[in-house]
């Protein structure tokens, strides 16, 4: 019968002090919002980037630093310093214990998105988020040299349908001075959205961006850019059918136990100097290198959290004079010191609840309309789940924090009434 | 043995003896019927801490049921601590509190707020309702902290609320428009009454008023009391009505006048007086 009351209480002694209230409330709730918010995109982003190495057991690149490579030939972070030679790539991927492999040569973009040159051992063996395959939209996979399949967020973007036509150009950057316009591609597919990188990659065949360079080497015949990237026009006309250079591959093993062998094979490999990087550890290593700005923005959110329940505990306390008359007369009426102490600890604990839903309310409404500006600007792929275990722990922290909080002004107040008696002393 | 009978050591019949004696006579013969005091303080001795000087100390007091008492005293006489102590809010250092019987300085903290709930009402000075409470929600409040008033504010089949509605017609607070307004827009005298009605609703055996009408004209003044007297009336209520304003002692069954009661006060009372 007692709680209850001192809960209407509670609840309707805050409406009386809706401004004051809704302020501390927002306060609570931005600073939840931002320290979910922060945690979310980190995990996110961490699931994101390991789900669009899942179905990959090695990563195959020249030697060089496993994560710069795993970060240029994966995730399209950076360039690759230097190629790998065919006969090395087809040396390892016919070796024993092989399922698949997939080539991948980069260095060309299309406005600002990278163009990757591949086979179409790609649509058939990439997995992602542990076994969903590519998938086309529209249209079919590239067929011949002139093909090229666009993903989701290329096409979308840049508002191409099946039959456009479009030029590459060299270089990486968004705006290039050389265009291969001798050579233009036609979208021949349109991919289902990935959540990956795949999405905002122009998919050409080795053999047509292969073509694109002879094609440059034959209009510039002295191309300083060309002998940079290490393609040699001269052995371009000799062999066309066969790529010289790749960037990169990716390996698939019939056993991933078998990976750590495997890499130990590529990286003695007597052909050439060669790095096989297992893609989770270079991963690992990359959040290694990002651990100290992650724990950066969290200490900042945990700070705004604790300025925010600074701010409730202030509001609290200097509300707390004008209401020792109301505490005399709840006295007078039958409430003990352990009520008057329940009923301002019940405000903290409901300004902090609420403050918390709030917040939460808050971050999924902002990932369900931020999801989309994610996804095309950061490449995060957010889901929507429900909260982690970790998320569920913040919450519980927060809450507990705001409880302590409260228990500073319930404390005076408690104090005050056993002081004040029945007598309205102020 | 009348249960108004004073302690020789005491003097707390003041200026007024002769009319107050007048109409205690019928008193005392209805009071031979219950000899329990509704409240009845021996050998008090009070200080609010172990250390600080003594503030209260009565070596008897007693009032009797339905008596409606006087209590006269200057500011800064012991007043309030009485009050406190009635209330079971604090317990003497020594003596002996009872009210209705029970011994309060045997109860815990819990079961004297318990007590204080279920059986005594107060009206303050002022600031008396919670500002973010209706009128009726206002009046309603002890029945929230009391189960014994809740039931007995509904004995006769109606809600606390119509209760409350029903005390507030007979304070002349019925009207509809009143009861919709924030308590903070009442007239001073409307708040009083409002007071009024929490305080008697569910029938509490003692109601204790600190200076309730201190704030009110004159004729505001005697219309509270008319009302007060009649709603304590009905339900044989015992009211111990605090002020220093001795214009108002002849209405009432009996006067105490607290700078004599309370022995720690006395020389000092005195010399104010």
């Amino acid at each position: 019968m007692r709680n209850p009351v001192i809960l209407a209480l509670a609840i309707k002694s805050l409406r009386n002090r809706k401004f004051t209230a809704a302020l501390t409330l927002m306060s609570i709730a931005l600073a939840v919002l931002l320290l979910l918010g922060v945690e979310r995109i980190r995990h996110e982003s961490r699931e994101s980037f390991a789900a669009m190495i899942s179905g990959t057991d090695l990563v195959v690149g020249a030697r060089s630093s496993p994560v710069h490579l795993l970060l240029a030939a994966v995730f399209h972070i950076g360039n690759a310093t230097n190629n790998l030679r065919w006969d090395s790539y087809r040396a390892i991927a016919t070796g024993p214990g092989v399922a698949w492999t997939i080539p991948l040569s980069l260095g060309d973009s299309h406005r600002g998105y990278r163009v990757l040159g591949t086979t179409p051992d790609y649509f058939e063996h990439f997995r992602y988020a542990r076994d969903r395959r590519i998938m086309l939209a529209q249209g079919r996979a590239f067929e011949d040299q002139h093909d090229t399949v666009l993903g989701a967020d290329v096409a979308q973007a840049l508002k191409y349908k099946l039959g456009d036509s479009i030029v590459i150009a060299h270089g990486a950057g968004d705006v290039s001075f050389s265009l291969h316009e001798q050579h233009p591609f036609r979208v021949a597919g349109i991919l289902a959205r990935t959540g990956t990188p795949v999405d905002r990659t122009v998919h050409v065949s080795l053999e047509g961006l292969d073509a694109v360079h002879e094609d440059a080497a034959e209009g510039q015949a002295a191309d300083p850019l060309a002998a940079l990237i290490g393609k040699d026009p001269r052995a371009a006309r000799i062999k066309p059918s066969a790529p010289r250079a790749i960037t990169a591959f990716l390996v698939g093993l019939n056993s991933r136990a078998a990976a750590l062998s495997m890499q130990r094979v590529v990286n003695e490999y007597s052909g050439e100097p060669l790095t096989a990087v297992l893609p989770g550890l270079a991963l690992q290593e990359v959040w290694e290198i990002t651990a100290a700005v992650e724990k950066t923005l969290f200490a900042v959110s945990a700070l705004v959290v604790v300025v925010g329940l600074a701010g409730m505990l202030v509001a609290l306390l200097t509300s707390l004079n004008e209401r020792r008359r109301e505490m005399a007369v709840l006295r007078s009426v039958g409430a003990g010191p352990t009520h008057v102490f329940a009923l301002i600890l019940g405000e903290a604990a409901f300004l902090t609840a609420a403050g918390i839903a709030l917040g939460v309310a808050g971050l999924y409404a902002g990932l369900l309309g931020g999801r989309p500006w994610l996804e095309s600007r950061l490449g995060l792929f957010i889901a929507l789940g429900p909260p982690s275990a970790y998320e569920l722990a913040l919450i519980v922290l927060v809450g507990t924090a705001g409880l302590l909080i409260g228990l500073i002004p319930a404390y005076r107040i408690y104090r005050y009434s056993l002081a004040d008696g029945m007598t309205l002393r102020i | 043995m009348a249960l108004s009978t004073v302690s020789p050591g005491t003097q707390l019949l003041m200026g007024e003896m002769s009319t107050l004696q007048s109409s205690r006579i019928p008193l005392m013969a209805k009071s031979e019927e219950t000899p329990e005091p509704v409240v009845e303080l021996s050998n008090v001795r009070f200080s609010w801490a172990a250390v600080s000087p003594i503030v209260l100390d009565i070596e008897s007091l007693r009032v009797a049921k339905a008596e409606r008492i006087f209590l006269r005293g200057p500011s800064g006489s012991g007043k309030s601590t009485l009050l406190s102590l009635l209330a079971g809010v604090v317990v003497p250092r020594e003596g002996t509190v009872r009210v209705l019987g029970k011994n309060l300085g045997t109860l815990g903290s819990a079961a004297r707020d318990r007590f204080r709930a279920d059986h005594i009402g107060f009206i303050f000075q002022m600031f008396n309702l919670i500002p973010y409470l209706s009128v009726v929600e206002n009046v309603c409040l002890p029945c929230g902290f009391s189960d014994r008033r809740r039931l007995r504010a509904t004995r006769a089949g109606a809600s606390v609320e119509a209760e409350a509605v029903r005390l507030l017609a007979h304070l002349d607070m019925a009207d509809a428009a009143v009861l919709c307004r924030p308590v903070t827009d009442l007239s001073v005298g409307q708040q009083q009454r409002v007071a009024a009605a929490r305080a008697l609703i569910g029938a509490p055996e003692l109601v204790i008023a600190d200076e309730p009408t201190s704030s009110l004209d004159a004729d505001r003044r005697s219309a509270f009391l008319d009302l007060l007297f009649r709603e304590c009336a009905r339900e044989s209520t015992t009211l111990i009505f605090v002020s220093h304003d001795a214009s108002l002692a002849p209405q009432f069954d009996r006067e105490i006048a607290f700078g004599g009661v309370n022995r720690a006060l006395a020389p000092s009372a005195d010399a104010i007086a």
